[in-house]
């Protein structure tokens, strides 16, 4: 079924034949699961997410209709989740820890490159949890998914003016973030104790 | 000035190759002509590629096998080269049947608690002396209360109660058929077999066992009392639970609870040589360097902790982690 468009997959999803739903996992999940994972840092949440947008997606594939790009419909569902788990008071105190989350380095590349990786991660991690829901939401949709403007906007419930200054302002924020905190292999050791 | 701002507003646009040609022209030609905004420019090419340091996940396997199985639609099982941290349903039922013979023993346990519990591998069968069952109960003293958990009561919505920090009385309020509130010491039996059961049962209880753990973590860290039951759920946690984040918070609770016990010991290492998480393996380091520290450290962490630091294929972190905790042990 790999040959078949997003679209077309879904009008076999509608016409009652579920057989698809494991090739649209497959192209889709990845990106859901990093999005989720992104913008509530934690992982179990993430894990969630991805179940309940996919089965939503089986429950209302009919509300699903071909003039709108399958990814920006699967992004809202992942998008309004995330929105209420976070509203969900008991849910803040739930964030996974600072982790690594990667494989480590090659080590050919040395020890100490190795460690600025794993420093620059945590870094971008508490860089993007320190911005508001909103904003976090509207750059990992533009950075990391390559969303437009306006896809972000359709996903969002807002205009595209208001993406641009959502970007803009986490982009101002990152900034400060990023590009003027130090780095030393002490930081990280500290973070993970 | 205000040009300046809409030009900024519009870096990321430049950097995603969104802007139409005209925007993108007049953007570059500001930047050649604005030094703030040059180096505002530089400045925001700078922290896109930071943001690169994220690395792309993978979903776990079970993700997918869990979608399909709810859809209702079979596959053949994926092949993964992931090193999987499995649930162990089977051998949590089995413990969950073993422990409440065990606790029906009751004197037994508690004042051999040191020593290592061997699980018959046989279905239990309760004749306790008159078990209540918690789906029958109403508000009550946990000191009312069999320690014996009757089946797999679904408890929901499980909120812990700590009204006097300064004493030992704590309360444990949940849903099953009515709502009830379960109030004790939190050394008492009944109250130790709750909060275990609450712990274990994160597919039945709610909230989820991050909470659940950290209401333990609060009851008994730091105790006087040790609770062998109570470290013996954590442990079982850690070695069973899929979420690194869980086991993370298993590890922490761990390392905070008075006594090691021989089943805390052997999951710790287990831990440190098996969890794929790097982060869960360096905690677990921690872990059992304070037990080493308390003088409860066997040969066989030790030896675990050696294998560690040479382990040429193992992370940086968890190596020098190891390292040290090793030369904390032999100054």
């Amino acid at each position: 079924m790999n040959h078949l468009s997003d679209q077309e997959l879904m009008r076999i999803v509608q016409a009652g034949d579920l057989s698809p739903a494991s090739e649209i996992y497959d192209r889709y999940s990845g990106r859901i699961y990093n999005f989720a994972f992104r913008f509530l840092k934690n992982a179990e949440a993430a894990e969630d997410a991805v179940q309940e947008v996919f089965v939503k997606m089986i429950k209302y594939a009919n509300q699903f209709h071909g003039d709108a790009k399958l990814s920006t419909w699967l992004f809202s569902i992942t998008a309004n989740w995330c929105r209420d788990y976070l509203r969900k008071a008991d849910n803040k105190s739930k964030e996974t820890e600072d982790v690594l989350i990667s494989l480590p380095a090659p080590l050919e590349h040395g020890p100490d490159r190795a460690l600025e990786q794993r420093e620059d991660e945590l870094r971008v991690q508490r860089a993007l949890q320190a911005l508001t829901p909103e904003q976090r939401e509207a750059i990992l949709l533009s950075r990391y998914q390559g969303l437009s403007y306006a896809e972000i906007a359709q996903i969002a419930g807002c205009s595209e003016g208001a993406v641009k200054t959502r970007v803009f302002r986490a982009m101002e924020t990152l900034k400060k973030a990023l590009t003027t905190e130090t780095r030393g292999g002490d930081r990280w050791l500290n973070a993970v104790q | 000035m205000a040009e300046c701002s809409a030009m900024r507003e519009s870096f990321p646009l430049l950097l995603t190759e969104s802007l139409d040609a005209r925007s993108r022209e007049l953007t570059h030609q500001h930047i050649e002509s604005c030094s703030e905004c040059g180096a505002e420019w530089l400045a925001t090419k700078e922290t896109w590629r930071l943001m690169e340091a994220l690395p792309e996940l993978t979903p776990p396997p079970r993700m997918r096998q869990r979608f399909l199985a709810e859809i209702g639609v079979e596959e053949k099982p994926v092949e993964s080269n992931i090193l999987s941290f499995p649930k162990r349903t089977w051998a949590r039922w089995l413990s969950q049947a073993a422990a409440v013979v065990i606790v029906a023993g009751g004197s037994y346990l508690y004042g051999h608690r040191t020593q290592p519990v061997r699980l018959a591998p046989q279905q239990a069968t309760l004749n306790s002396i008159q078990p209540v069952s918690i789906a029958e109960s109403r508000v009550v003293k946990s000191s009312a209360l069999s320690p014996n958990i009757e089946g797999r009561p679904d408890i929901e919505n499980v909120q812990f109660i700590d009204t006097n920090p300064n004493d030992d009385e704590v309360s444990l309020s949940f849903d099953i058929t009515q709502h009830m509130t379960v109030t004790g010491n939190r050394s008492d039996k009944s109250m130790v077999q709750l909060m275990a059961y609450v712990m274990q049962n994160e597919d039945k209880a709610q909230p989820s066992t991050t909470r659940a753990i950290d209401i333990v973590k609060q009851t008994y860290a730091n105790s006087h009392q040790p609770e062998p039951e109570i470290a013996g759920a954590v442990a079982r946690v850690l070695r069973n639970d899929e979420h690194e984040g869980v086991r993370i918070k298993a590890v922490d609770t761990l390392k905070t609870l008075p006594t090691a016990t021989s089943e805390t010991r052997e999951a710790l290492i287990a831990a440190l040589k098996n969890d794929p998480n790097p982060a869960v393996r360096i905690k677990a380091v921690d872990a059992l360097a304070k037990i080493a520290a308390s003088g409860q450290l066997d040969q066989a962490a030790v030896d675990t902790l050696r294998q560690k630091a040479m382990q040429d294929d193992e992370n940086l972190y968890v190596r020098t982690k190891a390292a040290e905790a090793l030369k904390k042990l032999n100054p």
